[in-house]
């Protein structure tokens, strides 16, 4: 009997010190992506492991323990940039114009040599190289930064828009504007340098 | 000729190209009355975030008839969202930030002693 209910425990153990080995630099990894300062990042992640303590009785082993934590982790980085806000420039806005004005005609249409290509091979194939991974990330850090994050809040943290202007103090034309332009830049960039040139 | 959608180059992958009277009349036809393409892409990007009107949604399907490369536009954006959320299962692939030795020992120092408090 006393076996029994020992491995009962044992299927929803809560070993907070055995987390920061197993999950810690995946967690750090994708903290340090986001906000980009090392101590910040940190924070995060014991943050992260604080309210996996209090919220254990929750997760019930039905997803990965890694994935439970790291969905925690993407309240705290939501969290994160509420407390920052009230800062945003818009200076960088500027960032697309040009780029844009080659791609259609004057009457608004593709300019036909310039109209997206076929990316192949197809996106679950793509998603299986480390390289396209990295190509990627390059993509993602040649936005101006505030682009960056509030595409990411809305694509990685999946935060609603309306969540995201409250956070950032930001209209929602400028939203989104900020959106379209990003994905614009990033499905360019992407179609540039992976899908033209797969390696 | 402005307004109109610009004469179909060879190798058009549009559905519908000017390749006979008939669809020269379908692709003037439709080209004047959905969005122009610069607007297309604009439209597409907030549906991603918010459900457009029905009256929208079929605009831009009769917009894809005439148009191979908006229609590629609004698949890419699909993949570029699959691509993007999967970005923080791929950190590995592309960084070798680890928290270091010493932020690991004050990290589980600070989870017993927080375990101790709670009891």
């Amino acid at each position: 009997m006393k076996i029994e209910g020992a491995t009962r425990a044992a299927l929803v153990r809560v070993d907070p010190e055995g987390w920061v080995d197993e999950h810690g630099d995946c967690l750090y990894r994708y903290a340090l992506f986001r906000v980009r300062r090392p101590e910040i990042a940190e924070d995060l992640v014991q943050e992260t492991f604080f309210t996996a303590v209090r919220t254990s009785g929750s997760f019930r082993g039905k997803s990965s323990e890694r994935s439970w934590l790291c969905g925690i982790l993407k309240n705290k980085i939501c969290d994160h940039f509420r407390t920052l806000g009230r800062e945003t420039s818009f200076t960088d806005l500027e960032f697309l114009d040009n780029e844009l004005s080659n791609k259609f005609v004057s009457q608004g249409f593709w300019n036909h040599e310039r109209g997206p290509l076929e990316w192949k091979p197809e996106a679950e194939v793509v998603m299986q190289r480390a390289e396209f991974w990295e190509t990627l990330r390059n993509c993602l850090s040649k936005l101006p930064a505030r682009v960056a994050d509030v595409f990411m809040l809305r694509e990685i943290e999946e935060m609603e828009t309306e969540q995201i202007c409250r956070a950032l103090n930001i209209s929602p034309n400028n939203l989104w504007v900020m959106l379209h332009r990003a994905r614009m830049a990033l499905r360019e960039c992407l179609e540039i340098n992976w899908f033209n040139d797969p390696r | 000729m402005s307004g109109e959608y610009n004469p179909s180059p060879e190798g058009n992958p549009s559905f519908l190209a000017r390749r006979n009277r008939f669809q020269t009349a379908l692709v003037k036809f439709i080209g004047k009355r959905t969005p122009k393409c610069r607007e297309v892409v604009r439209i597409l990007s907030q549906s991603m975030d918010s459900k457009l009107s029905l009256i929208m949604r079929i605009k831009l399907r009769l917009h894809y008839l005439i148009c191979a490369w908006c229609q590629r536009y609004d698949k890419q954006l699909h993949e570029l969202r699959k691509f993007t959320s999967s970005v923080p299962s791929h950190l590995d692939d592309f960084s070798a930030d680890t928290l270091s030795p010493s932020a690991k020992e004050r990290m589980k120092e600070a989870l017993s002693e927080d375990r101790r408090e709670l009891g």
